[in-house]
Formats: structure tokens, C-alpha cells, sequence
């Protein structure tokens, strides 16, 4: 391998940005409108065009509001090595992301973390992720 | 002494400069039994060398000057109707060469008389004929018809009959300029490997409805035969379809 192939080859295994998604984020969820909510994962939709899972959250009167979050492509999830048994309905999570334009309980997730500490990034990387520059 | 180091570095540097010249180096470039460059195997898509990974776009200093009428068609206005504004969030096809040009791994896999190229993203797959037939009169499609030619070890794909649709992604950096090319599009990719890791990709737009001169990228594809041990992945895009066009609340029933 060549100095400059070696170089690409680096920078590519560690750049997380910018893989684009069939869909546009900026029509289909709200860059202003974060989102932050800790909950019990319900169901995993492992599926194309983007992975989709589902979190029981209990608002501030106890009722339980079901969300909806959407991901990168299952195949871009593997090859960065993120497998379908990353994400397990009964896993308690902290899902960040922006809420979807018509207002409904689904939004991108951008970052995903376990109550152990462990973060899985599950967006398209095209997906604006929370805390991100 | 001096003169001894001296003459050290003139032979390293000029080393250095036959290394980035990126001519194509015969011995390192796998071939197949007849003797062709052999494009098989994994790769990244076309990108510009040294970008970020991800959607490749045409610049757009790069575009020519406009037939007169060219610019509308060009800029397709935008409706409001996001069938009509992102057909893809709708699992419409991207078409060539936006397809090829999205972030997905490519798979070749090349015989004497056909370069198969699999994009992963919707699964795109041209069958690319190298035996030396010309273009059919077919009905114009969203990824056009290629035809193969080599000259030399240059592995040359000229693609026409094209249905009028999206030239490339450049609209979801600016929302306001959705790029359309017409159905006189004509598109020649030249394909060299110029070693084991790289083929250097150049792709040449003549639309003569839209503008004055055809014009040229020049991209490169690396290999990637990591990639190689899990294959390509599955993707229908009609499979789980939740949020078309940002409405999410019609398509979320009983999850």
C-alpha cells in the first residue's frame, strides 16, 4: 500500500461523517428541535431503507408515550460493526436526536446510550448527530 | 560527502515524485487471463480525492456556460410536493450517476464480455457489455443504457437513452438548486487502474439540451477488499418506508 492510500484508508476508518441516507434529514426532521428522552426499547425494526426502534417513555404525569427513532442502513450499520443484537427490545436507553417536522413522537436517533455507559451511534452519519459540531 | 548526499536526495525525491504521479504502474495491477485490467472486487464510490467521505456532486464551477432554455431545465423548480421535490424519500430511483456517486460500497465483477457493477444502494446494478455491440433504440430509463469499449488498458463506458430525472445530490446541500439533467444526456466514464488499490474515474457530462460543452470530473475509487468477507448488503427501500417526504404520523400505524 502506498503512503497516500495508507493515509485515505486511515482517515476513512475514522471519519463517522457524512454517509448519506435515502431520505434528506433537513426535510424530513428539525435540526432546532433536539430531542432527549430515557426509556425501555420496545421493538427493533432492522430493516431498509432505515432502521427504525421504538422507546417507551413516561412523561412528566406518568403516562407512557411510545417514540419512534430512525437510523442509518442496516448494511452500513454492519460494516461499522454495529450488529442487529445491538439493540434489544427491553434495553433501557438515553436516545438523542431531532424531532420530526410534522410533530408527531418520532425522531431521528442520533446517539444511543446504555445504562451501563456504552453509546451506540445508530444515524445515518448524513443525520445531524446532538452535541455535534 | 556532500555531494554523495546530495545526490541521495535527488534519487529519493524524484521517487517520490514518480510515486504521486499515479501513472499506471503494469506490475501491480491484477489482470485477468486475457490480459484486461481487472476491475473485480470492492470499492468506494467515485469521489474527488481527498474529500470527506460521502455523496459526490459536480462543482459547480466546473459547469458550463447554458444552452438558452438550458438553465430551467437545469434548476428544476421545487413544488412543495415532496413527490415531486425528493422522489428518492419516496423509493423512486436516484438514476445515474447520482446513484453511483452515494456513499454505498460497489462490487465489480468483470468477464471478457461483461463488467457487472453492483451499487449497494438500492441494490443498483449495471450490466456493462464489453463485446463490442452499439447502444440498443430503447425506451429511456433512469440509469441509461452502457456500452463498454477498452482502448488500451482504459476501460471506456458511454451511457445514453436516459429518462429526464435528478443529475446528483447537490440539492440537499442547497435546497433551493435541485440539478436535472435532460434526456439528451450522454455520459463516457473512463476507468484506469492505476494500481492495486486505485481506479482513477473520469467522467465526462454532454447534455446538449441544458449546456454549451460537454465537461469532466476526475474521481478516483479505492479498494476496499475488507469489504470483500461480508459482501454486499440487501437494500429495498420500500421494505420500511416510515417517514416519505417528512410525514411520519400517516405511516406509523399499530407499531
Amino acid at each position: 500500500m502506498r503512503l497516500p492510500s495508507a493515509i485515505a484508508f486511515i482517515a476513512f476508518c475514522f471519519t463517522t461523517s457524512t454517509l448519506q441516507a435515502h431520505h434528506s434529514f433537513v426535510a424530513e426532521y428539525d435540526g432546532s428541535k433536539p430531542v432527549k428522552v430515557t426509556g425501555v426499547v420496545t421493538k427493533v425494526e432492522w430493516m431498509n431503507p432505515h432502521i427504525w426502534f421504538y422507546v417507551d417513555v413516561k412523561d412528566e404525569a406518568g403516562k407512557v408515550v411510545n417514540w419512534g427513532f430512525s437510523g442509518g442502513s442496516p448494511g452500513i450499520l454492519q460494516r461499522r460493526g454495529i450488529p442487529r443484537s445491538a439493540l434489544k427490545a427491553g434495553d433501557v436507553v438515553v436516545v438523542e436526536g431531532f424531532r420530526a417536522r410534522d410533530g408527531s413522537n418520532n425522531a431521528s436517533g442520533g446517539r444511543v446510550t446504555f445504562s451501563d455507559g456504552r453509546q451506540v451511534f445508530t444515524a445515518s452519519s448524513e443525520d445531524k448527530t446532538p452535541g455535534a459540531k | 560527502m556532500k555531494r554523495h548526499v546530495f545526490a541521495v536526495l535527488v534519487v529519493l525525491a524524484s521517487a517520490m515524485l514518480t510515486a504521486n504521479a499515479q501513472a499506471p504502474d503494469s506490475r501491480s495491477v491484477p489482470r485477468t487471463p486475457d490480459g484486461k485490467p481487472d476491475f473485480s472486487g470492492f470499492w468506494e464510490h467515485p469521489q474527488r480525492p481527498g474529500a470527506a467521505f460521502g455523496a459526490t456532486t459536480f462543482d459547480k464551477a466546473k459547469l458550463p456556460p447554458f444552452v438558452p432554455g438550458g438553465e430551467a431545465l437545469f434548476y428544476e423548480p421545487r413544488t412543495g410536493d415532496p413527490r415531486h421535490d425528493e422522489p428518492r424519500a419516496f423509493c423512486m430511483p436516484s438514476g445515474f450517476p447520482s446513484n453511483l456517486f452515494g456513499p454505498y460500497p460497489v462490487q465489480m465483477v468483470q468477464s471478457p464480455n461483461w463488467l457487472v457493477m453492483v451499487h449497494e444502494y438500492d441494490r443498483m446494478t449495471r450490466l456493462i457489455p464489453l463485446d463490442g455491440r452499439e447502444h440498443r433504440d430503447v425506451e429511456p430509463t433512469f440509469y441509461g443504457e452502457p456500452v463498454g469499449h477498452w482502448e488500451g488498458d482504459t476501460l471506456v463506458i458511454e451511457s445514453r437513452n436516459f429518462k429526464r430525472w435528478s443529475l446528483d445530490d447537490y440539492y440537499y446541500q442547497d435546497r433551493t438548486e435541485y440539478r436535472m439533467h435532460s434526456d439528451a444526456l450522454r455520459t463516457v466514464e473512463r476507468l484506469i487502474r492505476v494500481d492495486a488499490n486505485t481506479v482513477q474515474y473520469q467522467i465526462t457530462i454532454e447534455d446538449p439540451k441544458i449546456f454549451t460543452r460537454p465537461w469532466s470530473e476526475d474521481l478516483v475509487m479505492r479498494a476496499r477488499p475488507e469489504w470483500e468477507k461480508v459482501g454486499l448488503f440487501e437494500f429495498v427501500c420500500a421494505e420500511n418506508n416510515r417517514c416519505p417526504g417528512g410525514n411520519c404520523s400517516e405511516t406509523l400505524p399499530g407499531r
